[in-house]
């Protein structure tokens, strides 16, 4: 991992995946049907790039992204980030991998313990990967809160969950998940739960991290709108398989695939 | 770790927990009783002849009915029936609360860790429990005390905890399992924290709440089986409780000529039992809303 040439590898790159869910097995070990979530996915993901995975609901976005953060692991195919196999990471390995890639939930009101303070919250990464002092990560948190826009930090970091607003709880989820300075991040559908202002305030937020840091995002999303405000490029997802990899812009103008043509014609308010 | 917000969260909890005419009751009960366990602490201070298990009135040989020196009169050999009832109050109190303890920590850890973990270790648990859970306890007791002569109050307790902890590590289990997939979980679990790390700082404090509600209701359970072995002649000999009173003035026949003698502890069983219980439905309202009557928040 340490002689990673970003223009050899992606910094995700998977191959052939496929996720089957076993529904329960019948009585006298009759198999039920298998459910293919996603069916041989190939993906690749560049270095400081915020890629969109766009899809309607049940097309295997979200299972493509508990994949990548290791939530479950691929029936079939190979995961790789920067070109290292994922797929049987364990203990030692393992720990290292969960501090290079984060996660960002659909729901802010879901995804914080309500019995945490925002400090326990933001800190816990770092508090399980055993980096820095208790005071020097007082000091990040509180950097990382101003970061995500939660100004003056020191003033959120006494607070719980239910004294902030949604828009600041999603604010906290990111800042959990950059905590760490992770290389990858999946943001499963961050704006899905917020109105339409304060989904574009994430956004914005999003974009300035990726310069910031240079961290890569993969951004899971429904909405054809917010992807092309956010994503380099765009990969259109339909029961389970990619049907089209663009840039954000092409797709929109020249959709090839008949879905994709579908998809935006169904987004409302959505002219050229 | 002690702060605001769980303060908060109690004192919370608390205003729509005395707004309950159940639990107003309850408490009000359990203060006397806890009065009257305080009280026995106090008994040394009036001589000798108030020890509740050796103090014996030097004028008296026989079970004599309320008197002014008595004030709910004496046993046959003379002891002080009042004494005895405080003494019993902190008894029932020790045995209650040590019990449902015990048993609720089992239940709770092992009710987590079955819900979180899954597979064999699950079913290994909950099998366990499922055979602990259909076993009488008080006849397993009783079993146990004739086979090992009389016990000591502590195995007692013990006892109990043991045979009690099935049905909390039922709950538990559920409420973990539907936490474990809350995304906060996977959260944690994304960031790099160990399975322990998970069970007891974000499942725990889910949890908490519904493992003191059974508390109660374990309180209840652990007083009544140690009452009915006492009365039955199994309880530890060396300590006086209610049990152990009713089995006093039944095996020296004083049960229909001694109301004075026989009344008081049964009503104290019953009173404190009950107000356990009164706790529990109330606590039952402030852990779930969908119970609490409307314009109440």
């Amino acid at each position: 991992m340490t002689n990673y040439d970003p223009d050899k590898h992606p910094l995700i790159e998977m191959k052939g995946v496929t996720k089957a869910y076993n529904p329960r097995k019948g009585f006298f070990g009759r198999k039920g049907n298998k459910v293919l979530a996603l069916n041989d996915i190939d993906l690749n993901i560049h270095k400081g790039e915020i890629f969109g995975l766009v899809g309607q609901s049940g097309s295997g976005k979200t299972t493509t992204g508990r994949l990548l953060v290791k939530l479950e692991d691929p029936t079939h195919g190979k995961i790789r980030l920067k070109g290292e196999l994922i797929n049987d990471l364990g203990g030692k390995p393992l720990q290292h991998f969960r501090s290079k890639v984060q996660m960002i939930f659909q729901d802010p009101y879901q995804s914080l313990n309500p019995h945490l303070s925002i400090a326990e919250t933001i800190s816990e990464p770092l508090v399980v990967h055993g980096i820095g002092s208790p005071e020097s990560r007082r000091e990040k948190v509180i950097q990382t809160l101003e970061t995500v826009g939660l100004r003056p930090g020191k003033a959120f970091y006494n607070h719980y969950p239910h004294q902030l607003s949604g828009g600041q709880r999603q604010r906290v989820a990111v800042a959990r998940a950059i905590v760490l300075d992770p290389e990858f991040i999946v943001a499963d559908e961050p704006t899905s739960m917020l109105d339409a202002t304060i989904a574009i305030q994430l956004l914005r937020l999003l974009s300035r991290i990726r310069d910031e840091f240079g961290m890569t995002f993969l951004f899971i999303t429904h909405n054809l709108a917010a992807a092309k405000y956010l994503c380099d490029r765009v990969a259109v997802i339909h029961e389970g398989h990619i049907v089209e990899v663009n840039t954000a812009e092409n797709i929109i103008r020249n959709p090839e695939h008949p879905y994709t043509k579908k998809l935006i014609k169904v987004q409302p308010g959505f002219r050229f | 770790m002690l702060n605001n917000h769980y303060v908060q969260r109690f004192v919370k909890g608390w205003r729509i927990f005395i707004k309950n005419p159940v639990g107003k009751a309850g408490i009000g009960i359990l203060t006397v009783f806890m009065i009257m366990a305080l009280a026995s602490f106090c008994l040394p201070l009036f001589g000798p002849m108030y020890d509740p298990m050796t103090g014996i009135d030097p004028n008296i040989k026989i079970s004599t009915p309320p008197s002014l020196t008595h004030w709910l009169g004496t046993d046959n050999v003379g002891r002080d029936i009042f004494a005895q009832l405080l003494e019993g109050a902190k008894v029932a109190f020790i045995v209650g609360l040590s019990s449902a303890f015990f048993s609720i920590v089992l239940g709770t850890v092992i009710g987590m860790v079955s819900g979180y973990a899954g597979g064999w270790v699950d079913a290994i648990l909950m099998r366990t429990a499922d055979i602990i859970m259909v076993m009488p306890s008080l006849v397993i007791l009783l079993i146990l005390a004739s086979l090992f002569g009389q016990f000591n109050i502590w195995l007692i307790v013990f006892i109990i905890a043991i045979m009690r902890w099935p049905a909390v590590s039922r709950v538990i289990r559920s409420q973990t399992l539907s936490l474990k997939t809350r995304p906060f979980i996977e959260a944690s679990r994304v960031a790099g924290a160990s399975s322990v790390r998970i069970i007891f700082r974000h499942i725990m404090p889910n949890v908490l709440p519904l493992a003191f509600l059974y508390m109660t209701f374990r309180v209840t359970a652990a007083i009544l089986v140690e009452a009915a072995l006492s009365f039955l002649g199994f309880g530890d000999p060396s300590q006086v409780s209610w049990g152990m009173m009713l089995q006093w003035v039944w095996k020296s026949g004083h049960m229909f000529q001694a109301p004075y003698w026989l009344i008081p502890p049964g009503i104290s069983i019953s009173l404190l039992t009950l107000a356990f219980y009164m706790l529990g439905r109330a606590m039952d309202e402030v852990l779930d809303p969908r119970l609490r009557k409307e314009g109440q928040s």
